[in-house]
């Protein structure tokens, strides 16, 4: 009996995401030799998106973003604590490969515990943590994003400017780019104008990304794949949106991404109306486990479902 | 030997009397109109969803099913087991309450406010911590105890307290009860991260009810519907009073122990499947009861049927409130039973004290 | 009633709450040892136990014994005017009305680019106060019938409660996620706002109202004696009774707009006071503050340690405490 009321689950989709399995990162080989060499001259005042003046550091060593760890993995920035749900049974465990080693923090953000890593720099972002603001200010000089968390270009550029770093973030945007546009040729050689959608199982709930946003940015914006009718009539603001199985069963699309975290032997399977759907009988469907990134935001996270994009279609 | 057998006659004739008493001769005539338009909703519930299907598919998929028509599959494995697991449960609670409520000749009896659905959520929660790999008749069965520690926690207020279980105490006893289980079920699926699962069970849901649990929940509606059927004569002599049943030759303790173990099986398959969904068990038994009057071999059916039809058109409410997310079907039946139940406190709260 | 002179007994309290107090700000995830205790306390610890101790453990401490306290008296003022031991703001309903106010002030009307968050801070408790007067009323207004009998007015409480909660559910239904988890958490009872600035929006509330109750003693004690005997004595009865109303109401919505629905508080509290000091609201008035106090100190302690560094909602623990007392009363009490 494991359903779940619709919101309950919207919550979930991103605070706390089922993980299990290890990691099967593939480094980004290009970006790992560098240091960052332009580290601000001296201390200087950004405005955030609070309107607070927040006076950063020049040089910060001890950075706490979380739930911000893929940007700042991105930018060779090892932060000091990572995000982690209910003592480390939920962690982003794409990003393990870099984050090995760095201790948890519980992604509600205690006083206590942040203080007990001594940031000199936070950035946050969440609502809940606006109202925390404050009291973290008094821990460390805190900065809360202006940029949406649905924009991952965005967020990497003022993560970038917050941390004196912007080259380095536009070299990081301009080779995911180079790499999103020459996947996309790969891609439009085998799968010219088909259709994809990415669906999340969990709890035995099934959600379908948004079109403009996480992993369905990638697979629409950037490889060009086909939304289907379904997806882009679906008028949510969350980032993966409930869909009943009823309407999966009519989704009429290609390639089905399905990112599982209910563990292969889910009683969807073995449902009729399943196996019913064109992409099962044609055996287009993608498996993939939660410890992938396609749930997330982020340079990182991108440029992972490109990969994992191309290669399922194009194997 | 002649006078005591002569007694004996006489006493089964004061019963006869007293049944017939009781039978109302709309009953029947209620009944029928009532299951028809309990079909008729059903069907409804039926035909409503995100994929158009009307009822020339309906009709089409119950003569030549076809296992290759999404459609069909659509209305076998998703919206037929919805509407009968609304209906299964309207009734299960219903007749809950009914026989509660003449059990205890309380008119504020009923699952929800006895404790007997938070007990059943608290076990749930329990299983779920530690075993989370439960199966639905496992479920069910964590379920049944629950619901029954959660009432024996409720009756023993009653039978530690002096002056029994009056309406209010009951009422008391039962928040209470309900306070202290979802506030340790609550930091049990805290610590052990299940909160996600266990808040449903609060707000209570039908969507998405796999058709494996409406086939376990049938099984049980018929035991529990044959068996409440069985001691429907007794129960309408019970609620006459302890003394009178006695004195016709009803073994009240016997009664009172299977009745509570069909609440107790109904109950606990309900909150197993659906969460709890409170108020349901409260409201009906006090509409059929001045609808048909006392004889419990009708009351029981003719209330199943109308808390059937009031969770089925409830979970159609709840399907059309906020397209297309679905609102907690427990939240829309505690919309309807508040007044309800406030109108009966202005009621009872002066006189049944 | 085990204690004749009170003065002793509230200044014995006083002592018990701020050594509880003590022991609260030394214990959570960060160790502070007795001696940077001290330190700190003098002005001579480093920056991080300054931190830890002024900003963060203290104001929360401050809320609890400000929140329980007002709890405590409007427990006490509930129980006194409907001459029921059974009366709690939690069990009547008037939380979730204070709930149901503040969740609804925050999402539609509270702007945070035009109220500064001590502006918010401080209307806060107003809003609760509304929310929390509209469930009073519905509850009186159910329960009138040729007047109002206590018990009719604890089972409308309850079914008032369960109102509110459903109409809880449906806006919160509305919320985006964020949002939805912290308003669920916050209906259980937590502190979730520990700062100065919701010391300072509570301290007016607490300060004026408790005062007004101790000095509305009298009344409360004629208000026992029934409504006869009382406008006998020269008593408005139903004028005192919705003076009285509307102060346990205020408490109650002060301290939900700072530490959310906590249930049991108010009935737990003046109980163990009547214990202790007797009937006669003068005593029982301070005693129940107190007692207050010092519980809902306990069970934050509780809270914030028990599964460190997550915290649980206090009130659950309350809850958690408070049902069985409750459940105690009720086999005890009669009628």
């Amino acid at each position: 009996m494991k359903h779940l009321w619709t919101t309950s689950v919207m919550l979930s989709a991103s605070f706390m995401l089922a993980a299990c399995g290890n990691s099967q990162v593939e480094a980004p080989e290009e970006e790992t030799t560098e240091i960052p060499e332009e580290a601000a001259e001296g201390p200087k005042t950004l405005i955030d998106g609070l309107g607070n003046e927040v006076e950063i550091p020049s040089n910060p060593e001890k950075v706490l973003g979380s739930y911000l760890e893929d940007y700042l993995v991105s930018l060779d920035v090892t932060p000091v604590a990572q995000w982690s749900v209910s003592d480390g049974e939920s962690i982003q465990d794409y990003l393990q490969e870099d984050l090995s080693g760095v201790p948890l923090i519980p992604h509600d953000l205690p006083y206590e515990s942040v203080l007990e890593y001594e940031p000199d720099l936070m950035i946050i972002r969440d609502a809940v943590e606006q109202d925390m603001y404050e009291q973290y200010a008094q821990i460390a000089p805190t900065y809360v994003l202006k940029s949406s968390p649905t924009e991952w270009r965005e967020t990497l550029t003022e993560v970038g400017e917050v941390l004196g770093m912007e080259g380095k973030a536009e070299s990081v945007l301009e080779t995911y780019d180079a790499k999103a546009q020459e996947k996309a040729e790969e891609l439009s050689a085998v799968a010219d104008s088909e259709s994809a959608a990415a669906v999340w199982m969990v709890n035995n709930s099934l959600f379908v990304v948004h079109p403009e946003r996480s992993s369905g940015a990638v697979m629409y914006g950037d490889l060009g794949l086909e939304i289907p009718e379904v997806v882009s009539n679906l008028s949510s603001d969350a980032d993966w949106a409930a869909i009943s199985l009823e309407e999966l069963a009519q989704m009429d699309v290609d390639h089905l991404f399905f990112v599982n975290s209910d563990g292969p032997e889910a009683e969807l399977f073995e449902d009729r109306l399943w196996q019913n759907i064109p992409a099962v009988q044609q055996d287009q469907v993608y498996q993939y486990g939660p410890e992938t990134s396609w749930l997330y935001y982020g340079p990182i996270a991108s440029e992972q479902v490109l990969d994992n994009v191309v290669d399922s279609i194009t194997k | 030997m002649e006078q005591i057998r002569k007694r004996q006659l006489n006493k089964k004739a004061t019963k006869q009397r007293i049944l017939k008493r009781f039978q109302s001769r709309s009953a029947a005539t209620y009944f029928v109109i009532s299951l028809a338009i309990l079909l008729v909703t059903m069907i409804l519930s039926v035909s409503y969803g995100a994929a158009q299907i009307n009822w020339t598919v309906i009709r089409e998929s119950l003569m030549h099913f076809d296992v290759q028509n999404t459609q069909h599959l659509i209305l076998y494995d998703l919206r037929f087991p919805r509407v009968l697991a609304a209906a299964l449960i309207g009734a299960f609670l219903a007749i809950s309450g009914v026989i509660m409520q003449g059990l205890t000749r309380n008119p504020l009896a009923s699952p929800s406010i006895m404790g007997v659905s938070s007990g059943a959520g608290f076990m749930m929660a329990l299983a779920l911590a530690f075993f989370p790999h439960t199966s639905q008749f496992g479920l069910i069965l964590w379920a049944f105890t629950g619901a029954g520690i959660g009432a024996s926690m409720v009756f023993s207020v009653g039978l530690f307290s002096k002056r029994g279980l009056t309406p209010v105490k009951l009422a008391l006893a039962g928040a209470a009860v309900s306070a202290l289980l979802q506030s340790a079920s609550t930091m049990l699926a805290m610590y052990f991260n299940v909160t996600r699962d266990i808040s449903f069970w609060y707000a209570g849901n039908i969507a998405g009810i796999p058709a494996s649990s409406v086939r376990l929940a049938l099984i049980i509606a018929v035991i529990g519907f044959v068996s409440a059927g069985l001691l429907s004569r007794s129960l309408t002599l019970m609620s006459l009073g302890d003394e009178v049943a006695k004195g016709l030759g009803q073994r009240t303790g016997l009664v009172r122990v299977c009745g509570i173990l069909i609440v107790l099986l109904l109950t606990g398959t309900a909150v197993s499947i659906s969460g709890t969904i409170g108020f349901i068990g409260l409201i009906i038994p006090h509409i059929t009861k001045k609808m048909i009057g006392m004889d419990y071999r009708w009351l029981i059916p003719f209330s199943a049927v109308i808390g059937a039809w009031l969770l089925v058109t409830a979970d159609i409410a709840a399907r059309m409130v906020n397209p297309p997310y679905e609102t907690p079907v427990g939240a829309l039946t505690a919309l309807i039973g508040v007044p309800f139940f406030l109108f009966l406190a202005r009621r009872e709260g002066g006189g049944l004290i | 009633m085990i204690f004749k002179n009170i003065h002793y007994l509230i200044l014995a309290l006083i002592f018990i709450i701020i050594l509880m107090g003590i022991l609260s700000l030394a214990t959570g995830h960060l160790a502070i040892s007795p001696s940077e205790l001290v330190e700190t306390a003098l002005g001579e610890g480093s920056r991080r136990n300054e931190l830890l101790l002024f900003e963060f453990r203290l104001p929360r401490l401050f809320i609890a014994i400000l929140a329980g306290a007002a709890l405590g008296v409007a427990g006490t003022l509930l129980q006194g005017i409907t001459q029921n031991e059974l009366a709690d703001p939690g069990i009547l309903g008037i939380n979730a009305g204070a709930g149901l106010s503040v969740v609804l002030y925050l999402t539609y009307v509270s702007n945070r680019e035009t109220t500064s968050p001590l502006g918010q801070m401080m209307t806060l408790p107003f809003a609760a106060f509304l929310g929390g007067l509209l469930a009073a009323c519905c509850i009186y207004i159910v329960a009138w019938k040729n007047g109002v009998t206590p018990i009719r007015l604890i089972l409308v409480g309850i079914g008032v409660n369960a109102g509110f909660g459903a109409v809880l559910t449906l806006f919160q239904l509305r919320m985006n996620q964020s949002a939805f988890n912290q308003v669920t958490v916050w209906l259980s009872g937590s502190i979730w706002n520990a700062h100065w600035s919701a010391v300072i929006s509570l301290l007016p509330w607490v300060f004026i109202l408790i005062p007004l109750s101790l000095y509305k003693s009298r009344t409360l004690n004629l208000l026992q004696l029934g409504d006869e005997m009382a406008t006998g004595l020269g008593i408005n009865t139903e004028r005192e009774r919705i003076k009285l109303v509307a102060i346990a109401v205020a408490l109650t919505g002060a301290s939900v707009s700072v530490a959310g629905g906590i249930s049991f508080l108010g009935l737990g509290a003046p109980h163990i006071a009547r214990k202790l000091v007797g009937n006669k609201h003068q005593r029982l008035v301070p005693t129940a503050a107190c007692i207050g106090a010092l519980i809902l100190l306990i069970s934050d302690m509780i809270a914030r340690n028990l599964f460190a560094p997550s915290e649980l909602p206090v009130g659950l623990i309350v809850a958690f405490l408070g049902a069985p007392y409750f459940i105690y009363l009720l086999i005890t009490t009669e009628a």
